[in-house]
């Protein structure tokens, strides 16, 4: 089965208040040798894949460049990085190839040297059409910015792009919201992903909001009712303008879903490259192998026998699992049929019983032999997919 | 050993007014213990003694000193508790003594609990020889001090040995004292023997160990002997004077007080206060002031993984093998399931026993509002006694209910005068005595209801005094109280663990309070849930929990479905970790929400 490929690029010019991913600002000194590592890895990744016992195809169907931002890399390393990339795997003529890139960041010559390198798809972490907004969470963008970057990527024959928003930002309003999904809607762009803010330890915002506090602007954070409207007038909205929603936060025209995201829900295997990057493989005997890289970017850089990946060989019991708590992310759910032929009625047994009794509370509904979240049951899905874990 | 050079003494001290420093230096003095052998505050052997700064077991311990006169006298200091739960064993160590220091601290004055003490000992004919400690403190003040012991514990204090414990500045004279001031006990050795428990533990290794001071006649070894209370027989394997090392010897005369051995294997054989005599010569009477000790705090012990309910059983079993005046039963709860209800001598007892299963039987526990002890009268003519609020009668099936008063002094500075009779009133108290006891000092006499002592009393006394206030308090009798069954119930459910005995007109607030509580402490469901505060069939107060209504993941960051499965592993972890009841997850902390509401309405 041919292999997506992610690629994580930590460096960012500013890091905002709501991030809770590893990356940051670091010194451009350092951007040479991660590439170098970065490229070392794909060449790599076969025997990488032989030591865990893990089978790896060579042919990829999917390439994901996020972050962080990758676009803050030298347009010539870019260009290496798929030019090693092709070396070590076949990549298909008909590849989705994604950049994750913040707007303002697209300079000419990056431009050119994502054309160069195949790259057919663009993600904008656009958060709010607001200016205000986008300033507040320490964006560097601004509205007229974001249009004019969408505008030189379509001249330039990059027509595949996806716009992301976050529903819940500081100051939003229900006025302003409704103005950033019209402005989305308005760009005629396929792919959009609507993110409702996650206010956890792991951001400075949401840490700021936690302890109750005024940095971030955290006293402006609407609060969960406001952030549900929000996401509930935006899928409406999306829906309406042919923008289907497809995943709990996901939103696309019809064939625009991204298939390198689909594998994430779908189990199919993938490969990541970088900081904190995460891979699942098909391993020997049908089951899967997880390998987590380390999430320090020195652990990265200087690789030491103290800081292996951590490996998880994924269980038939919790393969069961996630296939519950992945696939019902998506519209099209699950089928419980399907999951009975491959895991058998013993497994899938308590399984069906937790189906029962949510569909009884109204959390999934049935529908030509498949199930799926009911509106209600994506906004509290954690408390479902909990129920079908051991 | 010649009886007129015995001295039999105790020292009475508020907590951290210096009585463990002082009986430190007279070890150190008597050279019983080299500096090198002290271990901070010697006597306090238990950890939880050391951290709380209280003793909770008694112990006698011999130091020779060679005094001025050129005699060398044994000492005998019998260290006792400190505290109002265990005012009993106070009154017998006490009473195992013909002399007593009062150390009172020089910056904080006379405290309720020094004073009871001191009237204890006077009434049990001791000399009290006033020590005034912590002279050498910037806020020491000698002569208010003086004041305060003359006009609080009536005793002259113009020669109160003034010294600070902690520099050894005037602890030789404090020997010299108890020499020259403390009598000789007396009593004759060839007499039948007439010996006082004043303590006793359990030891793994010999069994009960048996803190004695012999009143009259000789203890031996191999001796039979013969325990009053429940004529009992053993023999005497060892004798034995704690130095405060354990040595060994052949005998005790009278006026000596040491511990014997005797292969008794059950520490409530051995009660404080029964008097140990001759099995072939007994003595004519037992020694005066003897009881049963009586519990008088009740509450439900249960541990948070009931699979761990045999483990609390037999914790619980080894604990009262050294601890005899803590009860316990099995009881089971709906909410809580198996577990078992406790009674302990007072509030502090409840914690040290509940601290020592957590820390020396490594338990996780959850305690049920503590209660008392009523007295119901039925309507069918019978009375029964109930603790726990699951026992209690239909409302329709009781005729009155009496409840456990106690009296209660409290020393006080005037200023916190207001406060704390406001709070006294609020906890149902009726003033008997109010009188000044030095300049701005009040010593207040009240009858208060037991009850409205166990919840919170404590924490609102000191917060509305600063810490300024004492109390000391012996139960007195009972009053005939309108008490009535406060039900919690959520989501229709009523919750036993968390039923109370209230007075019926504190009930409405406290169900208010309660509830208002609970929705605090009861996270959002998938559902709405109501917590109701019932009487019988009567709702007083309700809240609503509302309904989840957002808990979703947004975004697989790179594919890390390790982070998200963490996430959701931890979420179902955190409900195990609550207490089903019906469809509703409660915490712990629910639980313990009944002790706290009292403090969160003084806020």
């Amino acid at each position: 089965m041919p292999t997506g490929v992610y690629l994580s690029v930590p460096f960012c010019r500013s890091k905002c208040s709501y991030c809770n991913f590893a990356s940051g600002v670091f010194s451009q000194s350092q951007f040479a040798r991660y590439v170098e590592r970065a490229c070392a890895e794909f060449a790599n990744a076969q025997s990488m894949a032989q030591t865990h016992g893990a089978q790896l195809d060579s042919g990829v169907d999917t390439v994901y460049l996020g972050g962080g931002t990758p676009t803050t890399l030298a347009p010539e390393d870019l260009c290496r990085l798929f030019a090693h990339m092709r070396q070590s795997f076949a990549i298909a003529p008909a590849a989705e190839i994604t950049v994750e890139c913040a707007p303002g960041t697209l300079d000419e010559a990056v431009l050119a040297a994502l054309v160069a390198s195949g790259v057919n798809r663009i993600s904008f972490g656009v958060q709010s059409f607001v200016d205000r907004e986008a300033a507040a969470v320490g964006r560097l963008h601004t509205r007229d910015v974001t249009l004019a970057d969408i505008a030189r990527l379509r001249a330039a024959g990059i027509t595949n792009i996806n716009l992301d928003l976050i529903a819940g930002l500081p100051h939003q309003t229900a006025e302003s919201w409704e103005f950033s999904v019209s402005e989305v809607i308005e760009t005629g762009v396929p792919h959009v992903s609507v993110y409702m803010l996650e206010v956890d330890e792991d951001s400075r915002l949401g840490r700021e909001v936690m302890a109750g506090g005024t940095r971030y602007h955290a006293h402006f954070v609407p609060d969960d009712a406001m952030t549900i409207d929000f996401y509930e007038v935006a899928c409406q909205r999306l829906n309406a303008a042919g923008i289907a929603q497809y995943e709990i936060s996901n939103f696309a025209r019809p064939g625009f879903e991204s298939r390198h995201n689909l594998k994430y829900w779908t189990r199919q295997p993938y490969l990541g490259v970088g900081v904190d990057a995460h891979s699942m493989l098909g391993a020997e005997g049908g089951e899967a192998v997880r390998i987590a890289k380390p999430d320090t970017l020195d652990g990265f850089l200087y690789p030491t026998p103290l800081m292996p990946p951590v490996v998880t060989r994924v269980s038939r019991a919790q393969a069961l699992e996630e296939r519950f708590f992945l696939g019902l992310r998506l519209n099209q759910g699950v089928s419980p049929a399907e999951l009975e032929r491959e895991f058998g009625a013993e497994a899938m047994g308590p399984q069906r019983a937790v189906v029962a009794r949510c569909v009884a509370e109204g959390l999934l509904e049935e529908f030509a032999e498949r199930v799926r979240l009911t509106p209600r049951g994506r906004l509290v899905s954690n408390e479902v997919f909990e129920r079908f874990l051991e | 050993m010649d009886q007129s050079l015995i001295r039999n003494f105790a020292i009475i001290a508020h907590i951290d007014h210096g009585k463990s420093t002082l009986a430190d230096r007279l070890l150190e003095l008597t050279g019983s213990l080299t500096q090198r052998e002290m271990q901070a505050q010697v006597l306090d052997s238990m950890d939880l003694e050391r951290e709380r700064g209280i003793t909770i077991k008694a112990h006698a311990v011999r130091m020779m000193y060679p005094a001025k006169d050129g005699k060398t006298y044994q000492l005998n200091l019998i260290d006792t508790p400190g505290h109002v739960d265990f005012s009993y064993e106070v009154s017998r160590s006490l009473a195992s003594c013909e002399g007593a220091l009062l150390v009172v601290d020089a910056s904080q004055g006379v405290e309720a609990q020094t004073l009871a003490n001191a009237y204890l000992a006077i009434h049990n004919g001791l000399e009290i020889v006033p020590v005034i400690n912590k002279i050498d403190l910037p806020g020491a003040d000698i002569p208010k001090t003086q004041e305060a012991i003359e006009n609080a514990v009536g005793l002259d204090a113009t020669d109160a040995l003034l010294i600070s414990a902690k520099t050894g500045l005037g602890v030789e004279e404090v020997l010299e004292a108890v020499v020259q001031r403390i009598p000789a006990p007396k009593g004759k050795p060839e007499h039948p023997l007439q010996a006082l428990i004043f303590d006793s533990w359990f030891d793994p290794y010999k069994g009960v160990i048996v803190s004695v001071r012999v009143m009259e006649g000789t203890l031996r070894r191999n001796q039979k002997i013969r325990l009053m209370s429940n004529g009992k027989t053993y023999n005497v394997d060892a004798l034995g004077v704690s130095t405060p090392k354990p040595v060994e010897v052949e005998q005790l005369d009278a006026g000596e007080a040491g511990f014997l051995v005797a292969n008794i294997k059950n520490v409530a054989d051995t009660k404080i206060g029964d008097t140990v005599t001759d099995d072939e010569r007994p003595c004519n009477h037992a020694l005066p002031g003897f009881e049963e000790l009586k519990p008088m705090v009740f509450a439900g012990l249960y541990t948070v993984d009931s699979h761990e309910h045999t483990l609390l059983r037999d914790a619980l079993a080894k604990l009262r093998l050294n601890d005899s005046s803590f009860f316990f039963e099995p009881e089971s709860s709906v909410a809580l399931g198996f577990g078992f209800r406790c009674g302990f001598l007072g509030l502090l007892h409840m914690e040290i026993i509940q601290e020592r299963l957590e820390r020396e039987y490594n338990l996780d526990l959850i305690v049920t509002a503590p209660g008392v002890r009523y007295k119901v009268s039925k309507t069918d003519g019978s009375v029964i006694e109930v603790d726990n609020p699951s026992r209690w009668p239909e409302t329709t099936d009781i005729l009155k209910v009496e409840e456990p008063v106690i009296d209660a002094t409290i020393l006080t500075a005037e200023e916190y005068m207001g406060g704390i009779f406001k709070l006294l009133e609020e906890k149902r108290g009726r003033q008997k005595s109010f009188e000044y006891v030095g300049s701005a000092r009040v010593m207040l006499h009240y009858e208060l209801p037991l009850c409205e002592i166990v919840l919170d009393f404590y924490d609102r006394l000191k917060s509305v005094s600063r810490g300024y206030a004492s109390l000391d308090y012996h139960l007195a009798g009972y009053w005939t109280s309108p008490m009535v069954k406060l039900d919690i119930m959520v989501a229709g459910e009523s919750v036993d663990a968390l039923s109370l005995i209230v007075h019926k007109d504190s009930a409405y607030e406290r169900g208010r309070l309660l509830s208002a509580k609970m929705k605090e402490l009861i996270p959002r469901q998938m559902f709405e849930v109501a917590i109701q505060a019932a009487i019988g069939a009567k709702i007083v107060a309700r809240e609503t929990v509302g309904a989840i209504r957002k808990n979703v993941i947004a975004k697989c960051y790179g594919g890390d479905i390790s982070r998200k499965r963490k996430l959701l592993d931890k979420q179902k972890e955190g409900k195990k970790r609550m207490k089903r009841i019906g469809s509703v997850e409660i915490p712990q902390e629910a639980f313990l929400a009944v002790l706290k509401i009292g403090e969160d309405s003084n806020k």
